[in-house]
C-alpha cells in the first residue's frame, strides 16, 4: 500500500501563493465576498485570533485561511495552541469558563462570533470530530448518526434511513455496521467509533469539519481508513485537522500551518503556513524543517 | 516562504465578548433549574434560621456559657435550667464508644471485600453492606432491645467483674441493661455498614498498578494492604468514620428504646441510664410548653452544629483522598 | 535439586503433552488449613486449662482469651513454617476475616431475628385490617392503616423532593449559576441535619405555631427536608461522572444546552439517578423519629394525608413494641418484617434499575 503516492497525487497546486498570511487574508476575504462558492465547500478565515485562559495568553495573532475543498493541517509540538485554535473555529473555546478571545473568525465572510450568528447555528455549520471517539453510549448506531438532527432540531434533507446509509457510507463504516444499526454506539471498536463520530458530524451537512487528532487513539488500519475517508470528504466539505503525525499531515493535507511556542510561557504563534508540498519540501523557516524532520517536538 | 504572524499590524488585543450564545430554550432551562436551586436554598436555609431564632431565647435566658457548660437539664419548673453539657457528654460518649468499636471492624471488612474476597462474592458483599447502610434504625433498635440487652448482660457483668477497677466499668452489680454500653453496641453495629461502605469506596480508588507494583516486588498481600492501600485510604478511613459518627450522633429511636433517661453524668458506662440530645428531644417534645420547646430547639441546634462540624471534617477527608487519585501514593 | 533437574535437556512437554485445560492455581493447601485448625484446637485447650485453673468464668471472657491465644499460636506456627513475612500475612488474613464476620454476623442475625419473630403474626388480615377497635388480646388486627400512611407520606415526599433534587443537581453541575456556591454550601450543611431536628422544626413551625396540627403531610415535609440534601448530593455525583466529551460532542453538533442535558447528560446518568432516588426513598421509609413529632400515629385508617394524625409503619412498630402485651409485640415484629421487606424490595429495585445496560451489552 502506498498512501503517500495516493495522497500527494491528489494535492492540487494552489493557484494562489500563500506568501504572507495577511496577503492571503485580504484575497480570500475578497473571494468569499465576491462569489459565494456553491456547496460543497466553505471558506473559513481566522483573522488575528488571540486566545487567553484566565490571564495566560495561549495564542497570539493567528491569521489563517482554510479554503474550500482542501484539507488544512495544523501541526506543531504539544501545548502550542493547535487544539485551542481548532476549538475557537466552532466556538467550543468559550465552554471553558476562563476563556478569552480576540480577533474574528469568518465563515464565508460572516463573523461567527458576531451577534447575528447564534452559537448553535455556528456549530451546526462547523462540525467537529474529537481526539477520543465519543459516540453517545445510550444511543444505537442509527440514533448516533441522527443525533445531530435531533439535538439541533434541524430537519433532515432526505429520508432518515437514506441519510443514515449515506453518512455511514461516506464515513467508510456502512459495510461493517449495516446489519446491526440498532446496536449501541459503545459496542463498536475504537476505529469504528471514530468513524461513527464522523458520520454523526456529517449528518447535519456541515460546511466545515474540524478534526482534533482524530487518529491518535487508533491503530494503523483504522487510521488508514479514516485518512481515505477524509480525502473523499474533502470533495464536499472544508476540513481542518490537528495532527501530531507528520506522515499523516503529508498524506492528507493540502495546506499546512506550523504552530510553535517560541519561548517558555509565551503564547503560541503560527511560524509558517503554506502548501503541504512546499512546507515539506522547502520550508522557509529552519524550525519548521527541524520539526518536520523530527529533530524536536 | 512565509511570515510569522507577529509582524502583522496589531489589531485590538483585548478579549472580546463572545456574542449571543444562548437560545431561548436555554434561557427557559436555566431559569427553571436556577429557580429550583434558589428554592432549595431558601427552604433549607430558612430551617437553619428558624432553629437559630427559636433556640436563641432559651440559650440567652441562661447565657451561652452556662448553656454549653452546665450539666443541669431541668426544663420544667419555676426556675428552669437548660444545660446541654450533660446531654452532649452522653451523646458523644455513646457515639464515641460505638465508633471505636466500629472503625477497625469496618476497615477490616472493607479491605477484605476489596482485596481478599473472590470477585464474584465482592459485588454481593458490597450490595449487602450498602443495603444495611440503608436499613431503618428502628430495626436496629428492636434488635438491641430484644436480643442485645438480654444477651450482652453477661458481657457487661464480665467486664464489671474483671475490669471493675476502671471507673468506666464500675457497677454495683445486678442489672446492666438500658445502659450506655448497650446503646453503644447497637449503634456500632448500625454504623459499621455506613463506614465500611465509604472506606470501601475510597480504597477501590487505589490505582491498581501501585498494588501490582507492590505484589510484583515480592510483597505479600498484607504487605500491599499495609504499604499501599491503607496509606492511600487514610483520609477515606477518617472520612468514613466521621460520617458514621455523624449518623450516630443524630440517632434517636434506637437509643430512645434502649437507654433509660437519666440526667446525671455518671462515670460508668454499664450502669443503666443516660440521655442523649436526640433522645431527650424525642422523649420530651410532646409535653413541652413554649419555653421548653425553645429549649429543645436550642439543644437541637447544638446537636446540629456538632454534626455539621463532624460532617465537614468527613467531607473534606473523603474528597481529599478521592481527589488524590493517581498522583498520591 | 540440581540444575539438570530444573532445566532438563529435553522439554518434557514434547514427550508427554500437558493437558490443555485451565489448571487450578493453588494458594492455600491442605497443610495451611491444618495449621489453622491445629492452632484453634490447641488455643481452645489452653483456654480451658486457664479457666479451670484460675477459676474464671463467663463465655465472653473465654471467647476473648481463646481468640487471643489462637492468634498468637497461629502466628508462631506459621512463622516457624513459612517465615516472618508470610506469617504476618496469614495472621492478618485471619484477623480481617474476623472483622468481616463481626460486621456481617450481627446483620444476618438481625434479619433472621426479624423474619422469625415477624412470621408468627403474618396473615392476610395484617394487610387488610387496622387496629381500630381491636383489643390488645384480640386476634386479627393489622397494619393496613399504617401501610396506607407510609405509602402516602413517603410517596408525597418523594414526588416533591426527587424532581426538586434532580433539578438542583442539574443546576449545580450543568448550569453552574451564580448561586451554586451558596446552594451547595446549604445542601452540604443540611445533609448532616439529624432527623429528629428536622422533625422538631416541622413540629414547632407547622404543627404548633401555625396550628395545623399533626398530619401525614407534616411528616412528608420533614421527609422532604431530609430527602433533598441526600438525593441532590447523590444525583450530582451521578451527573459528574458523565464524561465531558459527551457534552462537547452534543454541543459541537449544534445542540442548545437544554437539549444536551435532556438528551445526552440525563440519559447517560439515568441508572445512577434512579438508584439515588430509590435509595433515598428507602431511607425515608424507615425514618421514625421525625414522624413521631409530625404524624403522631393513630390506630385507625385515615385516607386524608393532609388532615389529622395518621399512622405509618415505623410508628406502628414503635407504639406496639413498647406495649407490655405479647400479642401487640408480635404485631410490632410483623410490622418490622413488612418494613424490612419494603426496604429490601426498594433496594433490589434500585440495584436492578441501576445496573448499566451498556456494560451488559459490551
Amino acid at each position: 500500500m502506498n498512501l503517500d503516492v495516493a495522497a500527494t497525487g491528489s494535492i492540487t497546486v494552489p493557484a494562489i501563493d500563500l506568501r504572507t498570511t495577511d496577503d492571503v487574508f485580504a484575497r480570500e476575504t475578497a473571494d468569499a465576498r465576491a462569489a459565494v462558492t456553491p456547496r460543497p465547500g466553505s471558506t473559513l478565515i481566522a483573522d488575528s485570533v488571540s486566545a487567553w485562559f484566565g490571564q495566560r495568553k495561549v495564542l497570539e495573532q493567528v491569521s489563517l485561511a482554510m479554503r474550500p475543498n482542501e484539507v488544512t493541517a495544523l501541526i506543531g509540538p504539544s501545548g502550542c495552541g493547535k487544539s485551542t485554535f481548532l476549538r475557537i473555529l466552532n466556538r467550543m473555546h468559550e465552554l471553558v469558563p476562563s476563556a478569552g478571545l480576540a480577533g474574528q473568525v469568518l465563515l464565508d465572510g460572516v463573523d461567527i462570533y458576531g451577534s447575528q450568528m447564534r452559537v448553535t447555528e455556528t456549530r451546526l455549520k462547523i462540525g467537529m470530530v474529537f481526539q477520543k471517539p465519543n459516540p453517545f453510549p445510550t444511543m444505537t448506531i442509527e440514533e448516533n448518526v441522527l443525533s445531530g438532527l435531533k439535538l439541533s432540531g434541524s430537519k433532515p434533507t432526505m429520508d432518515k434511513r437514506q441519510l443514515v446509509e449515506s453518512c455511514l457510507r461516506r464515513a467508510g463504516l456502512w459495510e461493517e455496521v449495516k446489519t446491526r444499526l440498532d446496536a449501541l454506539g459503545g459496542a463498536l471498536s475504537g476505529g469504528q467509533q471514530q468513524r461513527l463520530c464522523i458520520a454523526r458530524a456529517l449528518a447535519v451537512t456541515p460546511d466545515v469539519l474540524l478534526m482534533d487528532e482524530p487518529c491518535s487513539a487508533l491503530d494503523p488500519m483504522s487510521t488508514r481508513i479514516i485518512e481515505e475517508t477524509m480525502r473523499e470528504l474533502v470533495q464536499q466539505v472544508t476540513i481542518v485537522i490537528v495532527t501530531h503525525n507528520m506522515q499523516q499531515a503529508a498524506r492528507v493535507s493540502d495546506q499546512c500551518a506550523f504552530f510553535l511556542v517560541e519561548e517558555m510561557e509565551q503564547p503560541g504563534r503560527v511560524v509558517e503556513a503554506g502548501t503541504t508540498s512546499q512546507m515539506f519540501s522547502a520550508p522557509g523557516d529552519p524550525r519548521t524543517s527541524d520539526y518536520i524532520q523530527g529533530r524536536f517536538g | 516562504m512565509a511570515m510569522p504572524a507577529t509582524n502583522m499590524m496589531t489589531v485590538e488585543e483585548r478579549p472580546r465578548s463572545f456574542g449571543a450564545s444562548r437560545t431561548r430554550g436555554d434561557a427557559v432551562f436555566r431559569g427553571l433549574t436556577s429557580s429550583a436551586g434558589v428554592f432549595v436554598f431558601i427552604l433549607i436555609g430558612s430551617i437553619a434560621a428558624f432553629l437559630i431564632i427559636n433556640g436563641w431565647p432559651a440559650i440567652s435566658s441562661v447565657g451561652l456559657g452556662n448553656f454549653l457548660t452546665s450539666t443541669k437539664w431541668q426544663p420544667v419548673g419555676l426556675k428552669p435550667s437548660y444545660g446541654v453539657a450533660g446531654l452532649l457528654y452522653d451523646t458523644i460518649l455513646v457515639s464515641g464508644i460505638a465508633l471505636v468499636a466500629a472503625v477497625p471492624v469496618s476497615v477490616g471488612t472493607a479491605v477484605l471485600i476489596n482485596e481478599y474476597a473472590p470477585k464474584r462474592l465482592r459485588s454481593t458483599l458490597t450490595g449487602l453492606v450498602d443495603l444495611l447502610a440503608a436499613f431503618p434504625s428502628i430495626i436496629f433498635g428492636l434488635w438491641g432491645l430484644f436480643y442485645v440487652m438480654p444477651n450482652a448482660n453477661g458481657v457487661a457483668g464480665w467486664l464489671s467483674r474483671h475490669l471493675g477497677w476502671i471507673p468506666l466499668f464500675q457497677a454495683d452489680g445486678g442489672l446492666y441493661t438500658n445502659s450506655i454500653f448497650m446503646a453503644a453496641i447497637v449503634l456500632s453495629i448500625m454504623i459499621v455498614p455506613i463506614t465500611t461502605s465509604i472506606v470501601r469506596e475510597v480504597i477501590a480508588q487505589v490505582p491498581r498498578d501501585q498494588c501490582e507494583a507492590a505484589l510484583g516486588l515480592g510483597g505479600t498481600r498484607w504487605g500491599m494492604v499495609r504499604r499501599v492501600i491503607l496509606p492511600f485510604g487514610r483520609s477515606g478511613i477518617i472520612g468514613g468514620a466521621m460520617l458514621g459518627l455523624g449518623r450516630a450522633l443524630g440517632e434517636t429511636v434506637a437509643i430512645a428504646l434502649i437507654l433509660s433517661p437519666l440526667f446525671k453524668i455518671q462515670a460508668s458506662i454499664i450502669k443503666p441510664g443516660g440521655s442523649t440530645v436526640a433522645s431527650t428531644i424525642f422523649n420530651e417534645f410532646n409535653e413541652a410548653d413554649l419555653a421548653h420547646r425553645q429549649a429543645l430547639m436550642a439543644i437541637g441546634l447544638a446537636l446540629f452544629v456538632l454534626t455539621l462540624v463532624v460532617n465537614s471534617i468527613a467531607r473534606l477527608a473523603v474528597s481529599r483522598s478521592k481527589g488524590a487519585g493517581a498522583s498520591s501514593r | 535439586m540440581t540444575d539438570t533437574a530444573l532445566y532438563p535437556a529435553e522439554s518434557p512437554s514434547l514427550a508427554s503433552p500437558m493437558p490443555d485445560e485451565p489448571r487450578v492455581i493453588a494458594r492455600f493447601g491442605r497443610i495451611d488449613v491444618a495449621e489453622i485448625i491445629g492452632s484453634a484446637i490447641s488455643a481452645a485447650a489452653l483456654t480451658w486449662l486457664l479457666f479451670s485453673a484460675v477459676a474464671w468464668n463467663g463465655a465472653f471472657g473465654a471467647l476473648l482469651i481463646w481468640y487471643a491465644t489462637f492468634i498468637v499460636m497461629y502466628r508462631t506456627v506459621a512463622r516457624a513454617v513459612h517465615g516472618r513475612l508470610v506469617a504476618t500475612d496469614r495472621v492478618m488474613t485471619v484477623v480481617l476475616t474476623t472483622c468481616a464476620a463481626l460486621a456481617f454476623v450481627p446483620l444476618v442475625m438481625i434479619i433472621i431475628f426479624v423474619v422469625s419473630k415477624g412470621l408468627k403474626y403474618l396473615t392476610a388480615s395484617f394487610f387488610t385490617d387496622t387496629l381500630e377497635a381491636v383489643g390488645p388480646q384480640d386476634s386479627g388486627g393489622g397494619a393496613f392503616h399504617s401501610i396506607v400512611g407510609t405509602l402516602q407520606q413517603v410517596g408525597l415526599a418523594a414526588a416533591v423532593a426527587i424532581p426538586l433534587a434532580i433539578l438542583t443537581a442539574v443546576y449545580l453541575n450543568e448550569v453552574k449559576g451564580r448561586m451554586s456556591r451558596g446552594v451547595r454550601f446549604v445542601i452540604d450543611s443540611m445533609s448532616g441535619l439529624p432527623s429528629i431536628v428536622a422533625g422538631l422544626f416541622v413540629y414547632s413551625f407547622w404543627v404548633v405555631e401555625l396550628g395545623k396540627g399533626f398530619s401525614g403531610f407534616a411528616g412528608s415535609m420533614a421527609l422532604i427536608v431530609l430527602f433533598i440534601p441526600t438525593v441532590t448530593r447523590a444525583s450530582e455525583e451521578m451527573l459528574r461522572i458523565v464524561p465531558d466529551s459527551l457534552r462537547e460532542a452534543s454541543l459541537a453538533l449544534g445542540a442548545p444546552q437544554w437539549k444536551t442535558v435532556l438528551r445526552v447528560v440525563l440519559p447517560n446518568a439515568r441508572s445512577g439517578l434512579i438508584s439515588a432516588a430509590i435509595l433515598g426513598t428507602a431511607r425515608a421509609i424507615g425514618e421514625t423519629a421525625p414522624m413521631v413529632l409530625t404524624v403522631l400515629g393513630s390506630s385507625s385508617l385515615n385516607w386524608n394525608v393532609f388532615e389529622a394524625n395518621q399512622d405509618d409503619l415505623p410508628l406502628f412498630i414503635l407504639k406496639l413494641i413498647r406495649s407490655p402485651n405479647e400479642t401487640q409485640i408480635a404485631r410490632a415484629w410483623t410490622g418490622a418484617l413488612v418494613l424490612v421487606t419494603l426496604v429490601l424490595f426498594l433496594f433490589t429495585l434500585a440495584r436492578i434499575l441501576g445496573r448499566d445496560r451498556r456494560k451488559a451489552t459490551r
